[in-house]
């Protein structure tokens, strides 16, 4: 018996299978990723300051809505990249040069670097879906990994921009779409405007169940987002609870201190007597789900004043956490002078609970969540 | 020429990204993830273009050759439609479904995604199906107009 023959690049009897149909698609998975890129090295940039960088205290949900886009243009990235990827399919079947010449040597290297782009790019999206999920099950640290196949990802972009380009630029604008010969498929196969229907509705809808976690009001409509912003302890939701944390709360002996220029000391109650304020700030968290709450405490930059550190301090703000990356952050001075960010006491007119980070946490403006730190005992003074 | 020099300095700037993620994955990724990430890289092609891509070039195949019937081609939208949209919530919510209850606290996948997951693609068929049945009566409305203009439009 004869196998029948493998499918070659005329196999896709599809008109969609055009150069117009790919630069249409590749534009929007272009911008998709593009803000994908820009504000997930943003949000890269917020936990990891170089120090040529300053990042401003203001827009106080600036984080919230550049980490809410980071997720949501990831997720509308999928149906674009099946899109994109369903167009071009008859290409990996596409003949592989032969005899070796100088265009066989770069159509391989261009092949190579589709094959790195596609690869990176599938896998990026499916590690950041699955880290919004908090679920792991690969081998490699997943911060690491997203963070350099995003390098990976728009470098080898630009250079399949540099070969597509000339093709790019004749597909820029509206061809005329081939009229096809035999009447069935002409009725019942897509349009191009059809097709580009489709795609962008899919996106919107991937986009309308998911956006909800970083929007309160279309929270019920995000079935496919893993997170509700409001719910949890006290409205809120909660990354890292206090059980996985280590912390079991509070005894009678505990003290809050700052090491300044003059140590203080405080127990629980004196905290509660410093003069306290109030703040409006939402929990954005890097996985994408924000929510708002009332904050009351005491201004860090109050305590700093008290403690007589000099205008423009560093802070380091020490929890009670055991181990963990995040046991301890630092407060840049225009963070810690922000009259925004609090020592933060009370949670939407409660006292904060435990998962919150009781008895005291910091919340300050445009900041990524794991940089709120919970459970805090110590500000420490660094300049 | 102008088109040369961009794509040059496209290909190079693209070329230097592309090394400094190769670099920062090497001093960032012990040996042995290292050798195991592309195993996962590989995996996700595989995923695309044998089994994701195939699959919806197979539906297309098989629904645009249901639609040669008689009086489907008017239809054929909804129904690829309501295919393509159901698959493609599908899919996402393949996850969210299979962590339900392993979730790491009681806020991380906090639905009934079931329930939710089961009431999406209901909804995305029941609009399908409200689409369905205009175009087949505006089909009909349209044939019964057409076949009047056959016979003069009077």
């Amino acid at each position: 018996m004869k196998l029948p023959a493998p499918p070659t690049e005329k196999s896709f009897p599809s008109p969609l299978h055009h150069p117009r149909v790919a630069t249409v698609i590749g534009r929007w998975l272009g911008l998709a990723v593009t803000i994908c890129f820009l504000t997930g090295l943003f949000s890269h940039f917020q936990q990891d300051t170089p120090t040529w960088l300053h990042i401003p205290s203001r827009p106080s949900s600036l984080y919230r809505v550049t980490q809410g886009l980071h997720v949501l243009s990831g997720t509308v990235a999928v149906p674009l990249l099946l899109a994109k990827l369903w167009t071009v399919y008859p290409k990996l079947f596409a003949k592989p040069p032969w005899p070796p010449s100088r265009q066989a040597v770069t159509t391989i290297l261009e092949r190579l670097s589709i094959l790195v782009l596609v690869s990176a790019l599938a896998l990026e999206l499916f590690i950041g879906f699955l880290n919004t999920l908090q679920w792991y099950p690969w081998p490699f640290p997943f911060k690491e990994t997203h963070y350099a196949l995003a390098w990976i990802i728009i470098g080898a972009l630009l250079v399949h921009l540099a070969v597509k380009l000339p093709l790019i630029v004749e597909h820029w604008r509206r061809t005329p779409e081939p009229v096809a010969e035999s009447l069935p498929p002409a009725i019942t196969g897509l349009s191009r405007r059809g097709l580009f229907r489709t795609v962008a509705g899919a996106a919107a809808l991937v986009g309308i169940t998911s956006v909800g976690q970083s929007v309160p009001a279309l929270g019920p409509l995000a079935v496919l987002a893993p997170r509700k912003p409001n719910i949890g302890p006290q409205g809120l939701p909660v990354n890292r609870t206090a059980h996985d944390a280590g912390v079991t709360g509070i005894g009678p002996d505990w003290r809050f201190t700052v090491k300044g220029p003059q140590e203080l000391s405080y127990t629980l109650e004196a905290l509660r007597q410093l003069p306290q304020s109030r703040s409006e700030l939402p929990i954005a968290c890097v996985e994408g789900w924000s929510q708002g709450g009332r904050w009351e405490g005491i201004r860090v930059r109050d305590l700093l004043r008290l403690c007589g550190a000099p205008e423009g301090s560093r802070v380091r703000v020490v929890s009670m956490e055991k181990g963990g990356f995040y046991a301890t952050s630092e407060l840049p001075p225009e963070f810690a002078d922000d009259p925004l960010t609090l020592l933060a006491l009370r949670l939407n007119g409660d006292e904060l609970a435990l998962d919150h980070g009781y008895p005291a946490r910091i919340i300050a403006p445009n900041r990524p969540g794991v940089l709120q730190t919970k459970w805090v005992h110590r500000l420490e003074v660094l300049s | 020429m102008k088109t040369r020099v961009i794509r040059a300095a496209l290909a190079a700037v693209g070329l230097g990204f592309g090394l400094w993620g190769l670099w920062l994955l090497l001093g960032a990724v012990e040996p042995p993830a290292l050798i195991r990430l592309p195993l996962w890289l590989g995996g996700a092609v595989l995923a695309d273009d044998f089994f994701l891509v195939p699959l919806t070039v197979t539906t297309g195949w098989l629904v645009t050759r249901w639609s040669a019937g008689p009086d489907r081609h008017r239809t054929i939208g909804a129904v690829r439609t309501t295919f393509l949209y159901v698959g493609l919530t599908t899919l996402i919510a393949i996850p969210l479904l299979l962590r339900q209850g392993k979730s790491a606290n009681p806020t991380v996948l906090p639905r009934d995604y079931l329930r939710d997951w089961l009431l999406l693609e209901a909804t995305i068929v029941v609009t399908g199906a409200v689409v369905f049945l205009l175009q087949r009566s505006r089909f009909t409305f349209s044939r019964s107009r057409a076949s009047s203009g056959d016979i003069g439009g009077r």
